[in-house]
C-alpha cells in the first residue's frame, strides 16, 4: 500500500513538472486563439470563396487550418457559407481542416511530438480533407441519384 | 533535464513573449478589440481547465498503474485490432481541444504506443459525438453519416499509412 502511495506521489509530481513544462506554449496558443477570435470574423472568410470548386477546396482547407475555436462554430460558419452558395466540397473541407489541422497549435505540436511526427500527422490531414471531402460528397450524390 | 528538453521549454518561453508583444502592438492599434481578445482568451482558458485537469489526472494515473508492458501490449506492434478499437473509439470519445491531449499521446508513444494509433486517434477526433446534432440539423443526417464514416475510414488509412513509413 504504502508503495503504491509513493508511486502516485512520484507520478503526480512528474505529471505536476510536464504542467509547468508546456504550460509557456500553452498560454501561448490560448492567447493567438483570443486573437484570432477577435480580429478574424466569418465575414472575412467568406469574402474569399469565388465559385471555382478546387480553388474553393483549397481556401476551405486553408481557412479551416488558421481558423480557432470550438467544432460547432465550423459547423454554423459551414451552414451559412453553404446557403450563401458555396459548394458543399469547400464547406466539408473546410469543416475538416477546421478539426484536423491547427496552424496555431504548430508551435506547441511540434514541441511536444517532434518534427519528424508533426509534419507527417499535418500533411496526411492536409491530404484527407480533400480526399474525405471528395469522397463524402461523391458518396453522398450517388445515394441520392440511387434514391430519386 | 537535457538539452533538447530545454530547447523546448525555452520555445514555449519565446512563443509566449511573441504573443504578449503582439498583444501590446495590437493594443496600441485598437484597444477595445485587444481588451476584448484578452476576454475571449480567457473564456478559453475557462473552458479547457477542467478537461485539462482530467487530462493531467488520467495521465498521473497512466504512470502510476499502466507500465510500458501494459501500452505494448494494448497500443503496441502486437496490439492488433484491438489497437485499432482503443484508437478509433478514443478519439471519438474525447473531449476538448486536440492540443490539451498532446501530452498524454506524447506519453504513450514514449511507452511504446504505436505512432500509426496515436495519429489515428487524433483524426478520429474530428468526430465531435456532443456536436452532432447540431451538424445533423445544419447538413442533414445522410451527410453527418457519410462524413463520420470517411474520417473512421480516413483515421484507420492515415494510421495504416504511419505505421508502413515507420518499417522503411
Amino acid at each position: 500500500m504504502t508503495k503504491i502511495l509513493q508511486r502516485i506521489k512520484i507520478t503526480s509530481l512528474n505529471t505536476l513538472k510536464s504542467l509547468q513544462a508546456i504550460a509557456p506554449m500553452l498560454l501561448a496558443v490560448i492567447g493567438t486563439v483570443g486573437l484570432f477570435k477577435t480580429f478574424i470574423t466569418p465575414q472575412m472568410i467568406h469574402s474569399l470563396f469565388d465559385g471555382n470548386i478546387i480553388h474553393d477546396m483549397f481556401l476551405g482547407v486553408s481557412a479551416g487550418a488558421v481558423s480557432v475555436g470550438q467544432p460547432f462554430l465550423s459547423y454554423i460558419i459551414g451552414g451559412e457559407l453553404l446557403k450563401e452558395g458555396i459548394s458543399l466540397y469547400a464547406v466539408t473541407a473546410f469543416i475538416l481542416s477546421f478539426v484536423t489541422l491547427g496552424v496555431i497549435q504548430l508551435p506547441l505540436e511540434f514541441s511536444i511530438f517532434g518534427a519528424r511526427f508533426t509534419i507527417m500527422r499535418n500533411l496526411l490531414s492536409l491530404i484527407f480533407a480533400f480526399m474525405v471531402s471528395l469522397a463524402s460528397v461523391y458518396t453522398l450524390a450517388a445515394i441520392k441519384g440511387y434514391m430519386s | 533535464m537535457s538539452q533538447k528538453k530545454q530547447v523546448k521549454n525555452k520555445s514555449g518561453y519565446i512563443m509566449l513573449g511573441i504573443v504578449g508583444l503582439l498583444y501590446i502592438i495590437l493594443y496600441s492599434f485598437n484597444a477595445q478589440k485587444t481588451e476584448a481578445a484578452v476576454f475571449a482568451s480567457l473564456e478559453v482558458l475557462k473552458m479547457i481547465a477542467p478537461i485539462l485537469l482530467v487530462v493531467f489526472f488520467l495521465m498521473a494515473l497512466f504512470n502510476t498503474f499502466i507500465d510500458e508492458k501494459n501500452i505494448a501490449k494494448h497500443l503496441g506492434e502486437e496490439s492488433g485490432l484491438k489497437g485499432w478499437l482503443i484508437a478509433l473509439v478514443g478519439g471519438i470519445l474525447s473531449h476538448g481541444p486536440g492540443y490539451i491531449w498532446y501530452p498524454m499521446l506524447q506519453q504513450l508513444r514514449e511507452k511504446g504506443a504505436l505512432d500509426g494509433l496515436v495519429i489515428a486517434f487524433i483524426y478520429a477526433r474530428a468526430i465531435k459525438l456532443p456536436w452532432l446534432p447540431l451538424m445533423i440539423s445544419y447538413f442533414g443526417i445522410s451527410f453527418t453519416i457519410v462524413l463520420s464514416f470517411y474520417i473512421i475510414l480516413g483515421a484507420f488509412a492515415q494510421g495504416v499509412i504511419i505505421n508502413r513509413l515507420k518499417n522503411i
